[in-house]
């Protein structure tokens, strides 16, 4: 069904791509707006004085007070250029490389719809969503179109597909189909609630949320893409992400941005009328559709794109361990509130000769959420643990060995001992190998 | 067709979206929650109305009275008034414990723990302050660690204290003594007003677990006073943070010697607030969230841990250089307790353990 569209150099309606543009647009300006407006950008990017990097992007740091909210400015700038369809391109290509910059500073921000946002970016680049409905069209700046090549529909609708499906599989995991875990811990905080709040208390509703979630993600997306139970299938993307931003608000903008994003799974003559509700359209357009003058290329690299999605959210089969405890593959897989993990990590400093030893005060580097998401990451941990090394070599320790002990519970199992705390964790490389340090999580 | 209803859903939505994600208020309580919860609504009134405030009164009270014996002390000043005074303190000293841990609303406000208890005191800058008669106490952090029982402790407790109340700058040190009573009076008397105020109604329906909930807050404290006990009030003056060189004078209540006690009163008013007094506390919830095993494990902690501290020999300043050994062992529990609240007992509660609110998946 999804592989099918690829195929195919038979045009579409270009109407799903406008709509999945102007939506796209506009949630990001409402999304960048409540992020300047809660003091995220401070708190996050001002206030730290160290940030977990990602590997390989090390030299990706924050710009200052000013230069920060200069960005994020463009960054809405740009969301309302892409949502007017006004420079299309540039506005795109900056968004797509301003908000992939702001997310690569921190690790600790991770989130997967920051990700899919990036990914969303990367693909927009690329479309032709301004060739219709856009002040770029209106201006005469580019020659409108009203059909486009099939496989620029298809590329979003495989993007969502992989979302929904990788979640979906995801789950079917032990906790939480047999012990309904995380649900069972998190559903009695959401008692407050009226009307449902009082069964939250009750098991069977953890059950009932794990398995209907899981079935929702591995299947809705046939759903979607079947033109007869479409309508349905969208009233129940309405009904499951209006449950999930009702009962984990802090989520943020994840379910908005799956309910608009569905829509591309409408169909062109939907979405025509869709925008037919819209002012000031043109009706009469030139019929040829639009071509990639680098036909070949944009196919070769669409293969490339697809393999790549498709092997890193399962590159976790390559690593040993239980995948939520050693989280190596977590990231960029579409695991979304899949587990309730807490850590608390004590870090000690001894000199060469392992006579000297310092404790470390972790609120002394570390903000409050920085130090609770290290706290049961080991690659946030072993990066941490370099980090303070580095601060003592600084004050004049020379050759500072770093031990950690930490404890971490996960999905309400007891807490234990996370990390070896025998090991000297400056001495341990960041690499992509299984970490000997970190200790199994059924042993102990 | 059904298209104008569906646009009008997602037309619907994405406002609504939008108008939530714009509205929601920044880690205050929420003012109107919905809902209800008896269990949490019982213990949530339990904290308020039996300890919380109770805990502010009889700090309130306890500082009145302080404040009559240390002016008995100042009108006439002596190793035997001063004696007199010191059970006033001391009773005064460890109330403040029972509040010390509920840092959180109207104290938070007012800044209520820094500007009352932040030891070590700045001893010079107090000085300079008597000396000058310029010095001002509602400046947040540069006027932190000159007021409060910190500088009580050094001003009445300090060696020679007494003596100099009977020197040449003796009216301006005087002077000085009763602001910081008057001080400390406005700051717990406006913290009770506000919790006999709205507040408590606030905290009482606040029911969800996120950041800024009364839940969220408690947790939090009890994590946030383990780490006091960890690091400023045993572990650093223990030498911690510094290749165990001790800084005894570092230590709370250093002066007074009152360290041992201040510390294991710290330690029991918090055992209070999990276990609820005679009513529900977090240990009841985390029964009916079905984990009686947890309870009872941080419960049985808090004993370890008290009776830890209570094996340290006295004078406590002293113990961290001559019992290294007792004092290791209490830092040791306290950190294992402190484990405990911020893993198991926040991921069972839902809470999160950052003040900061932030989207999270």
């Amino acid at each position: 069904m999804v592989i099918k569209e690829f195929g195919s150099n038979r045009s579409v309606s270009i109407a799903p791509l406008v709509t999945f543009r102007i939506t796209f647009g506009l949630l990001m300006l409402g999304s960048l707006i409540r992020f300047w407006w809660r003091g995220w950008i401070t708190a996050l990017y001002v206030t730290p004085p160290f940030h977990f990097t990602y590997w390989g992007f090390e030299w990706v740091q924050p710009l200052g007070d000013t230069g920060m909210y200069l960005l994020v400015f463009v960054l809405i700038s740009c969301a309302l250029l892409v949502t007017l369809g006004l420079f299309y391109r540039p506005a795109i290509v900056i968004f797509f490389l301003g908000f992939t910059y702001v997310e690569l500073i921190d690790v600790t921000t991770y989130l997967n719809h920051y990700y899919f946002i990036s990914l969303v970016a990367f693909l927009l680049v690329w479309l032709p969503a301004n060739r219709y409905y856009s002040l770029d069209a209106y201006f005469g700046f580019i020659k409108p179109r009203l059909r486009v090549p099939r496989w620029t529909i298809g590329i979003l609708r495989f993007q969502m597909a992989l979302v929904y499906v990788f979640a979906g599989l995801a789950k079917l995991n032990a906790d939480w189909l047999l012990r309904a875990e995380p649900m069972k811990t998190w559903l009695p905080s959401k008692s407050h609630l009226p009307i449902v709040g009082s069964f939250m208390y009750d098991d069977w509703v953890a059950y009932l949320f794990s398995w209907f979630g899981a079935g929702y993600d591995l299947f809705i997306v046939f759903f979607l893409l079947n033109r007869k139970t479409r309508p349905t299938a969208y009233g129940f993307v309405l009904l499951f992400h209006a449950a999930t931003a009702l009962f984990f608000p802090a989520i943020g903008m994840f379910p908005y941005v799956m309910i608009a994003s569905s829509l591309i799974f409408f169909s062109g003559e939907f979405h025509q009328k869709l925008l037919s509700f819209l002012p000031f359209r043109q009706v009469a357009l030139p019929a040829e559709p639009y071509q990639f003058w680098y036909r070949n290329v944009a196919a070769g690299l669409v293969v490339v794109y697809v393999c790549v999605q498709l092997l890193v959210p399962i590159r976790y089969l390559l690593y040993p361990g239980k995948l939520f405890w050693t989280e190596q593959g977590y990231r960029f897989s579409w695991r979304v509130m899949l587990m309730e993990k807490a850590g608390a990590a004590y870090f000690t400093v001894k000199d060469q000769t392992g006579k000297k030893s310092w404790t470390v005060d972790n609120g002394q580097y570390l903000t409050p959420l920085q130090e609770k998401m290290m706290s049961s990451q080991p690659d946030l941990i072993l990066k941490y643990a370099h980090y303070v090394a580095d601060q003592f070599k600084a004050k004049g320790v020379a050759g500072p060995k770093v031990y950690a002990e930490v404890y971490v519970t996960l999905n309400g199992e007891p807490s234990r001992l996370f990390v070896d705390s025998t090991v000297n964790l400056a001495a341990k490389k960041l690499s992509w190998r299984p970490y000997d340090w970190v200790l199994p999580f059924d042993t102990n | 067709m059904k298209f104008p209803r569906i646009t009008l859903a997602v037309a619907t939505i994405l406002t609504g979206a939008v108008f939530y994600a714009c509205t929601e208020n920044k880690g205050t309580t929420d003012p109107a929650p919905s809902g209800n919860d008896a269990f949490k609504t019982g213990m949530l009134t339990n904290y308020a109305g039996n300890l919380i405030i109770p805990a502010y009164a009889d700090l309130s009270a306890k500082l009145t009275t302080l404040e009559t014996q240390v002016n008995g002390f100042l009108d006439n000043p002596s190793a035997t008034t001063l004696d007199a005074a010191k059970p006033a303190y001391k009773a005064a000293y460890l109330s403040y414990q029972a509040t010390s841990a509920v840092y959180f609303g109207p104290a938070s406000a007012l800044l209520l723990n820094n500007y009352i208890n932040t030891f070590p005191p700045a001893t010079s800058q107090i000085e300079r302050g008597i000396a000058s008669g310029n010095y001002r106490f509602d400046q947040p952090v540069v006027s932190d660690s000159i007021q409060g029982f910190p500088a009580l402790d050094y001003l009445l407790f300090a060696p020679n204290a007494v003596g100099k109340f009977s020197g040449t700058d003796s009216p301006a040190r005087k002077k000085y003594v009763r602001d910081v009573m008057a001080r400390m009076k406005t700051l717990v008397s406006n913290t009770a007003a506000q919790w006999n105020g709205p507040y408590r109604a606030s905290f009482e329906t606040s029911l969800k677990t996120d950041v800024g909930s009364s839940i969220a807050f408690l947790v939090n404290q009890f994590a946030y006073e383990l780490d006091a006990m960890k690091g400023p009030r045993i572990g650093w003056p223990f030498g911690k943070r510094s290749n165990n060189i001790v800084f005894a004078d570092k230590c709370e209540g250093y002066y007074s010697g009152l360290t041992k006690e201040l510390a294991v009163a710290n330690l029991t008013n918090l055992k209070n607030y999990y276990v609820g007094g005679s009513g529900n506390g977090i240990a009841d919830y985390l029964v009916l969230l079905k984990k009686e095993a947890l309870a009872n494990q941080v419960s049985a902690q808090f004993d370890v841990a008290i009776s830890a501290l209570n094996a340290i020999p006295q004078p406590m300043s002293e113990s961290f250089a001559k019992n290294p050994a007792q004092v290791e062992e209490a830092y040791r529990q306290v950190q294992k307790l402190l484990t405990l609240i911020k893993t198991d007992v926040a991921s069972a509660t839902s809470v999160q353990i950052t003040y900061m609110d932030n989207d999270g998946d």
